[in-house]
């Protein structure tokens, strides 16, 4: 099963994981976003790309193949940073 | 152009290689790694393909896309066993779409059965993980759900019509950039 974390320091309490999670995994609760249906997570990690202060953590998940991502551009981005 | 450029130009695609039509290639050739570059252009290629299909034919491009895959998917499956039971066709698609696609069939955590009946319609969700459309979306910045994610679900509703022999359809449900949910309504 898929464990989520929500940094509680880090999460403002947007609601936007809420409104994208098709499966309903996540609730606000007191300003802030409680997974309270995690065994209902399939990994689309949507909400990991909506939250704006990336406050969220999934162990356990499978990540698909990322072909999409350009070496040449990874090769040049490792000599700024 | 120069004469020096032009033999340079000719020296690179000279070789010492005998080809031999019997000689049937067992692998890849040259390794992915190498055809990177090529698998990029073609993942840019398609993507405008479809871009440019939705801005001349506009909603029609999902009809032509879906009709598209549907026609590859009775295609390639024809050569497969048929199988009346879903679960086994399910199976042998996996098997079919392997390199391409990964899918799971999905339930949620309350209901009991993978095959789920709701409001009248009988349903299994699935899960795609691995999925070439959408890595082709995202190396071009497109969003998902529009006509190359039409293709996927033409190919799947045409393989599984092939196997089985019954009527299906394929509904997104949501899209992410991990893994999308997809419902397989059966008839």
């Amino acid at each position: 099963m898929i464990e989520i974390t929500v940094d509680k320091d880090s999460c403002v309490g947007c609601g936007l994981c809420v409104k994208d999670c098709p499966m309903k995994v996540y609730e606000l609760k007191d300003g802030l976003s409680i997974p309270v249906r995690p065994q209902d997570c399939m990994g689309c990690l949507s909400c990991h790309e909506i939250c704006p202060a990336q406050a969220l953590e999934h162990k356990g998940i499978y990540a698909a193949k990322r072909h999409y991502i350009d070496i040449r551009v990874c090769e040049m981005l490792k000599k700024v940073i | 152009m120069t004469a020096s450029y032009v033999d340079e130009l000719h020296n690179k695609f000279e070789t010492d290689i005998t080809y031999k039509s019997e000689d049937i290639p067992l692998q890849c050739i040259p390794p992915a790694k190498e055809i990177e570059a090529t698998l990029h252009g073609v993942m840019k290629l398609n993507g405008l393909v479809i871009r440019s299909l939705e801005e001349i034919a506009g909603r029609g491009a999902n009809a032509v896309t879906f009709r598209a895959g549907k026609k590859f998917g009775h295609e390639v499956a024809k050569y497969f066993q048929k199988r009346e039971d879903i679960e086994d066709a399910l199976h042998e698609l996996s098997d079919l779409l392997q390199g391409q696609y990964s899918f799971e069939v999905w339930k949620p955590a309350d209901s009991n059965t993978f095959i789920i009946e709701e409001n009248g319609e009988r349903f299994i969700y699935l899960v795609f993980h691995d999925c070439i459309v959408r890595q082709t979306l995202r190396r071009n910045g497109q969003e998902q759900e529009g006509p190359l994610c039409q293709t996927l679900c033409g190919y799947v509703v045409g393989a599984i019509e092939e196997i089985t022999g019954s009527r299906v359809k394929l509904d997104i449900m949501h899209t992410g950039p991990n893994s999308c949910l997809k419902k397989l309504i059966l008839k």
